[in-house]
């Protein structure tokens, strides 16, 4: 594969990288003004003063929550909740399978690089608003877990996390996530930060953060290279995952179709995410990463 | 389709191996670059719908690539097989190259060479650079006589040298006999080429016999030379009158070729002086004679020389504007008179300047002295086998005439008035006081008779078995002039030269020019041995060439007009050296006439063109390892490319 003059070398989590991360995070208070430091909080129903709707008695329940009046009226129990408020909890769902690795040629940036200087750039963020971060890279299963840290002297947790982070195999989101929503408890904001190259398809994965309330921002990634392959001739494709060997006569009509194909596949994920609301971005690791921090921020959704 | 290369089997092993070997790399080559990417359905969504075409065309893209490469393999094969044409000449021929040498391939009228023979040589030249390794060629001169420059031979560097040094022989030119010589050459010699290099001089209305040549003989006549402009000395001769020998006369006959009139100029040389210029002009076709009569030219040699003076007209064939001639030497006769004294006889003789006269009386006569004539008054001593001799009133036991009596005043009836003793006179009224009876032998003429009996008889004595020298011519009268009034006529002194010029002037007051192309006999003089001598001959050339004596004749070949000189050493105390100058011209009328024209022979088909002559064996393998380069380079560009990083 030909190399883009737009690549950038691998990125090192140092001071350099923690600078531009502080200016990130100025540009982010510039896009959101007018926010409170540090009170992004979760709105959830439980045991708060202010009320804020009922819902039918199930065995267990407190009985100190139950509206009497109702019940003097209609018979029925009905319980009193109240809004409850929280830390928000922020989740980076790293793709670390084999195509994230796949375009480090010579120091050059990959997908799996790019990945992580993305969370570790969101992850400030998180971190600077009173957020808990937590990072889990995922391919078939969770490869590791940083647990939800808080506050901006953790950074260096997350650096010294995603530094440490290994690649995994193949990806299938449907079993990492199945055991992501079971290990993790307490929902919250799931950045999912993938190239979304799961042969099980990825509706299956995010349907499992939106069916346990997390609340998905989907961060497509891919390579140019990727689409402008320089391929001619009688090639054998293979899988950089499953490692499944495709035979194919390259030519210029099949490069131009596999580009369509591409498009087709990104339209897909966009659509989906659509249609249940989720915030989509979809960047080339051509483009430094800053530059997707801050479209990301324009977009909204992810502070608030 | 004919095969020349590698042997059958040898090919088809080899093929058979570059087959297994072109498959197992083609199987080798089947092993595609594998390329690692990140997620493959997308690429399989992409085939999916190709996929019903991608199959099959890879299918049969793959068996094509493959039968491609075993049809090169099969084409190299094949061209290791040497393929030629079916009518292709692949066998060696046998090429006989006759060029004409003849003196009409000296004229110029050509482009690109010298003369005729010029592009002759260079059009041999040509074949001989152009015919194969295999074919076996021999190249032959012919003009008047053929000459071979080699056997046939397939090495034609032989034949270059031989070839540049042919030159033009100032001859004729006899097709015959050079058909002759390439029929009998190319017969029984299978595929044969016969190339007549010739500018056809002297075909025009010839018909020839069939020489039989071989059905597989290719006869081919390049023909030379465009143009028949040309003037001719066609005879030039020179002779000493017979009464007055100081003088001389001269014939010339020129003959035009052109179809045009011409002006010319005539000139004669003696002793290369010029004495003698004459304007003439010349009608198309004609033949021009003229006479120089009573020319008193001081001069051995004389040439004749015509040259055009017409500014328009150029004369292409210089060679028979020459001819040449020599001129008898005005050497005394040398004559004994035997006698006891008869100023009659003594005057007559000494009456001549050009004879010088030698009286002996009879005791004194040495019969080993040579003279050119001997006469006898009225004796008759014993004479030489060789010499001429003239008996008056012949008596005695030696004489060679045989007598029976006298005849007494004895009346000339009978007269040959054609004998060349009779030659302006008349005998018929002298009167004769009395006469030798002869008795005639068998071969005796009778000049003058009376009533029978010869009074004046010649006779030629040849060798007999008894005597092999016997070379003598003797005349007898039979009586003694001063028995008679004959000394007192004016025919006397006539008859008496008479009698010289008949016994020795009639070979000697004219000299023949030889011909070229042709073989000269040379009469040598008769003190030359016979044997053990080779004379020198110096050609107008400048050359000298040993000349063969045999039985007192030199035999030599002759090809260039000009003057010779034949150098015969002496033996000592046999024969003084002796020096004779000889003239040649070509005089030939048929090679003056230097029209090209196309050989026909009846029967046999005669090609004009040689350039089927040429050897051009269609290398075919070339061709298919050029096609086999295009295809495998056709293969690479469209199939075989693989530009990935």
């Amino acid at each position: 594969m030909t190399v883009s003059t737009k690549e950038k070398t691998t990125e090192k989590f140092d001071e350099e990288f923690l600078k531009k991360l502080e200016y990130l995070y100025i540009m982010s208070k510039k896009i959101v003004s007018g926010s409170a430091r540090a009170e992004r909080k979760k709105r959830l129903v439980g045991s708060g003063i202010e009320f804020a709707d009922h819902r039918p008695y199930a065995a267990g329940d407190d009985f100190r929550t139950l509206d009497w009046k109702i019940y003097g009226r209609t018979e029925k129990l009905f319980l009193r909740l109240f809004e409850e408020e929280e830390d928000l909890y922020i989740y980076f769902l790293i793709d670390s399978s084999r195509s994230m690795q796949i375009g480090q040629i010579n120091g050059q940036a990959n997908k799996w690089n790019y990945a992580k200087q993305v969370a570790a750039a969101l992850g400030y963020i998180g971190l600077s608003n009173f957020d808990r971060v937590s990072i889990i890279p995922f391919s078939s299963q969770l490869e590791g877990r940083m647990p939800p840290a808080r506050g901006r002297a953790q950074i260096f947790k997350i650096f010294d996390f995603l530094n440490r982070a290994e690649p995994g195999q193949q990806t299938n989101m449907a079993d990492a996530f199945k055991k992501f929503v079971n290990q993790n408890k307490r929902t919250g904001l799931a950045v999912v930060i993938s190239d979304f190259y799961d042969p099980e398809g990825f509706e299956a994965g995010l349907n499992f953060l939106r069916y346990h309330r997390f609340e998905p921002i989907v961060i497509q990634l891919f390579d140019d290279r990727e689409l402008d392959v320089n391929l001619h001739g009688e090639l054998q494709l293979v899988d950089s995952e499953t490692g499944n060997v495709t035979n194919i006569t390259v030519t210029p009509d099949i490069l131009k179709q596999y580009r369509a194909a591409f498009e087709h596949f990104s339209n897909q994920l966009d659509d989906y995410c659509k249609k249940r609301q989720i915030l989509y971005f979809r960047a080339p690791i051509q483009v430094p990463f800053d530059e997707l921090i801050l479209k990301i921020f324009r977009a909204g959704g992810f502070i608030k | 389709m004919q095969f020349t290369g590698l042997p059958l089997q040898t090919v088809l092993a080899l093929a058979a191996a570059a087959a297994v070997f072109v498959t197992v790399l083609y199987l080798l080559k089947l092993r595609k670059r594998r390329i690692e990417v990140p997620f493959s359905p997308l690429w399989n969504q992409v085939l999916a719908s190709q996929k019903s075409y991608t199959d099959w065309w890879n299918r049969l893209k793959r068996l094509l690539s493959w039968l491609i490469h075993i049809v090169l393999v099969a084409l190299l094969a094949f061209a290791m097989a040497g393929p030629h044409f079916k009518d292709e000449v692949l066998t060696g021929r046998h090429i006989l190259v006759l060029i004409d040498n003849s003196a009409s391939m000296a004229a110029t009228d050509v482009n690109g060479g010298i003369d005729r023979l010029d592009i002759a040589r260079r059009k041999a030249a040509d074949i001989l650079e152009t015919v194969s390794s295999q074919d076996r060629i021999m190249v032959a001169a012919f003009n008047t006589r053929i000459e071979p420059l080699s056997p046939f031979t397939n090495d034609t560097s032989l034949l270059e040298t031989p070839l540049q040094n042919l030159s033009v022989a100032a001859t004729g030119t006899t097709y015959e006999q050079a058909l002759a010589f390439a029929a009998d050459s190319l017969r029984d010699k299978g595929q044969s080429e016969l190339l007549i290099i010739s500018d056809g001089a002297g075909l025009e209305g010839k018909s020839f016999e069939n020489f039989n040549f071989d059905q597989e003989t290719t006869i081919r006549h390049l023909k030379i030379g465009e143009r028949s402009d040309n003037i001719a000395i066609t005879a030039f001769n020179a002779r000493r009158y017979l009464a007055n020998k100081l003088d001389f006369e001269l014939f010339v006959q020129i003959q035009s070729f052109f179809d045009r009139e011409i002006d010319a100029e005539l000139e004669l040389y003696a002793d290369e002086r010029l004495v003698e210029t004459r304007q003439i002009q010349l009608q198309p076709d004609e033949i021009y004679q003229t006479f120089y009569p009573s020319q008193a030219i001081a001069g051995e040699k004389l040439e004749a020389r015509v040259r055009i003076t017409s500014r328009d007209a150029r004369d292409v064939f210089p060679l028979d504007d020459r001819a040449y001639a020599l001129l008898p030497a005005a050497q005394k006769l040398r004559v004994q008179l035997v006698t006891d004294g008869n100023l009659f006889l003594e005057g007559t003789l000494l009456l001549n300047p050009n004879i010088e006269v030698t009286r002996t009386r009879l005791h004194e006569y040495d019969v080993s002295q040579s003279f050119d004539v001997t006469i006898f008054d009225r004796v008759a001593p014993p004479i030489p086998d060789t010499g001429n001799f003239v008996y008056f009133a012949p008596s005695g036991p030696d004489s060679p005439f045989d007598t029976q009596g006298a005849i007494n005043n004895p009346i000339i009836t009978d007269i040959k008035k054609s004998h060349p003793l009779m030659r302006w006179i008349t005998l018929k009224d002298v009167n004769i006081g009395q006469s030798v009876k002869f008795r005639r032998k068998s071969g005796d003429d009778a000049v003058a008779s009376a009533f029978g009996d010869p009074i004046i008889m010649t006779r030629r004595e040849t060798a007999t078995t008894d005597q092999p020298d016997l070379q003598r011519n003797l005349i007898a009268i039979g009586f003694d002039v001063r028995n008679s009034d004959f000394p007192m006529r004016v025919a006397f002194p006539v008859f008496i030269f008479n009698l010289l010029d008949y016994l020795t002037i009639d070979d000697q007051d004219f000299i023949a020019s030889h011909e070229t192309g042709e073989t000269w006999s040379i009469k040598l003089p008769a003190d030359i041995p016979t044997s053990d001598v080779t004379a020198t001959m110096h050609t107008p050339t400048g050359q000298r060439l040993p000349v063969p004596i045999f039985d007192g004749r030199a035999m030599f070949y002759g090809e260039t007009p000009g003057f010779y000189r034949l150098e015969i050493p002496g033996v000592s105390s046999v024969s003084r050296p002796a020096s004779i100058l000889l003239a040649a011209n070509m005089n030939d009328v048929d090679e003056s006439r230097i029209a090209p024209f196309q050989l026909e022979l009846p029967d046999t088909e005669v090609s004009d063109q040689a350039e089927a002559l040429v050897f051009r064996r269609h290398q075919l393998w070339i061709w298919i390892l050029l096609l086999v380069s295009l295809v495998l380079m056709l293969e690479w560009w469209t199939y075989n490319r693989r530009v990935t990083q």
